[in-house]
């Protein structure tokens, strides 16, 4: 085993494109995940003095440290029910929508299709401080409508564009078929198009979920400081924290229902679902 | 009414709360902006002072140019880098293909936030790298924080799986039916890249490109987590000119500017999406 540490040795027991491949891995490795890695030891160390590489001593002192702390717990309850209601409300709108679009022939159909393009066309940040100066008018700063409506700009692309393409890779024949013995066109929707779609549809509903989990400038320019959402209070805790091991900790808490619910539709995931997001076919 | 008549009232009474919406929410704070950046602050005549601001103070022009500057390198390394790296997926069949196949979507899914700390932890003066030295005796300064170099790497962690995904989705698409049948006339490697492989993920490589580039003009995170004091990203600029100086005027004016220069990729990509796909697999 020994032999393998010699990278000569390593080079010439492997082969020449192994090698390479294997420093590929290495490199990838540590570049996407090395970080993440860190951050998650860091996050069980209780006592992390320079210029130790590894933590002195380990332990959860600082997840209980957390846990006391009431204002991120307040945080952690406010994420989940902005990210709920967005999610709720955004596929109460778009979801219809993309049926529309997938489904119908009308004048204007590429145009509608385009306009959603517009929430992501255009810098966030832009769009954020446009919109806040009108909420100032109306009294939306502030307030939990407020910060939805940011969060369902964020994702209305994707919760148009991903379902559109899944509803047209339906095929309009077994449509047919279902309506040829009887089912009402509602009862056709929702026992024979909607289950087939529905990979796609919960590839959009999760990076809906997911992309108002981690919205953050948003949340903090509408929020006004009212509305602290988990990000919202991490920007505090990086900006200001006195123990790096505070930020660690929070940031997997803020992990944690990505990486839940990746595990759950991982069968969903692909490179050819998500990018259909991007794309107006 | 006839059934076609009915149907298209389905259609549009389907599609139009969504648009409208994105009209409401997006469209019509743009428009405002558009007029507010024309508007004296005090006296509300028509004024070019907003734009002639951000064009003739110096600091202000550098922060366009840093922009531009940090902007343009992301989008050419993380294009090439997510190019060779798409292409390394869909041709190469070994084990270690697979394994990074299968991690390098998740980056994807770390909230933004957490993936810049966890950075942060690494990076900083007393972060892993630097202690990793001290151990060897070393003093290792990267000098990444607070710098244009740090910027560029945070965005190529974010944008190589993004723009990878996008065009391995592509790549994905060419049969081997084709590659071997040009292989088997005789085409050399080259030859097949050239005359084949590339111009049929020449879109799919300009739909990664300007999505990379318009989410870098605006980025917000990980400058206002990792950047320097001056020059700043426009994300940041933009933020002060609102939240600190409550100017909203001036806001009004650079976040115009900031949706013309996205405004230029914008156009290049509703071109290569509109396009009729030349080519059907």
């Amino acid at each position: 085993m020994f032999k393998y540490m010699n990278p000569k040795r390593f080079y010439h027991a492997v082969g020449r494109k192994k090698f390479w491949e294997f420093i590929l891995l290495a490199v990838f490795i540590i570049f996407f995940y090395g970080p993440l890695l860190n951050m998650l030891l860091l996050a069980f160390s209780n006592s992390y003095e320079y210029p130790h590489v590894f933590a002195q001593a380990w332990g959860t002192k600082w997840w209980a440290y957390v846990f006391q702390q009431k204002s991120l717990v307040s945080s952690i309850a406010q994420s989940f029910i902005i990210a709920i209601a967005t999610t709720a409300i955004s596929m109460l709108f778009c979801i219809p929508a993309a049926y529309s679009i997938a489904r119908f022939k009308y004048p204007g159909r590429k145009g509608f299709m385009l306009s959603f393009l517009l929430t992501n066309a255009f810098p966030k940040l832009g769009i954020y401080t446009s919109i806040a100066v009108l909420f100032y008018k109306y009294g939306l700063m502030g307030t939990y409508a407020g910060v939805i409506i940011i969060h369902m700009i964020n994702s209305m692309m994707f919760m148009v564009w991903l379902p559109a393409s899944a509803f047209r890779s339906v095929h309009r024949q077994q449509e047919e078929a279902a309506r040829d013995v009887g089912a009402g066109p509602v009862r056709t929707f929702f026992k024979v198009t909607f289950p087939m779609a529905l990979p796609g549809i919960a590839v959009a509903t999760l990076y809906t979920f997911l992309g108002s989990m981690e919205e953050a400038q948003g949340t903090m320019l509408v929020g006004l400081g009212k509305i602290q959402t988990m990000p919202v209070a991490m920007y505090g805790i990086v900006l200001d924290s006195s123990a790096v091991q505070i930020g660690a900790v929070f940031a997997i808490l803020l992990i944690i229902p990505s990486a839940v619910m990746i595990f759950a539709m991982r069968r969903y995931i692909g490179p050819e679902a998500i990018s259909g997001g991007f794309k107006m076919k | 009414m006839s059934k076609a008549a009915k149907q298209k009232i389905v259609a549009y009474a389907m599609v139009l709360p969504a648009f409208l919406i994105v009209m409401l929410t997006v469209a019509y704070p743009i428009v405002n902006s558009i007029i507010l950046s024309f508007k004296d602050e005090k006296t509300g005549k028509f004024t070019l002072d907003n734009y002639a601001y951000f064009f003739t103070t110096p600091n202000q022009l550098k922060n366009i140019l840093y922009t531009l500057f940090v902007v343009l390198v992301t989008v050419a390394l993380a294009i090439v880098i997510a190019y060779l790296l798409a292409l390394y997926l869909r041709f190469n069949h070994s084990r270690i293909a697979k394994w990074i196949g299968n991690l390098y979507l998740l980056p994807r899914f770390v909230p933004a936030m957490c993936a810049v700390y966890a950075m942060i932890t690494i990076i900083r003066d007393s972060g892993l790298i630097n202690r990793v030295g001290a151990a060897f005796g070393q003093d290792w300064k990267l000098g990444l924080m607070y710098h244009a170099s740090g910027l560029i790497v945070m965005n190529l962690w974010f944008n190589i799986p993004f723009a990878t995904m996008m065009i391995a989705a592509g790549l994905g698409a060419i049969p081997d039916s084709i590659i071997e049948a040009a292989r088997d006339v005789g085409a050399g490697r080259m030859k097949v890249f050239r005359a084949m492989i590339l111009p049929l993920s020449v879109k799919d490589v300009v739909i990664a490109a300007t999505f990379v580039y318009m989410s870098n003009v605006g980025s917000f995170t990980t400058p206002y987590l990792m950047g320097g004091n001056a020059p700043k990203m426009l994300g940041i600029a933009l933020f002060d000119q609102f939240n600190k100086y409550l100017d909203y005027n001036r806001s009004a004016a650079l976040s115009v500017i900031m949706f013309l220069l996205c405004a230029v990729s914008a156009v290049v990509y509703i071109r290569t999406n509109l396009k009729d796909r030349e080519w059907e697999a």
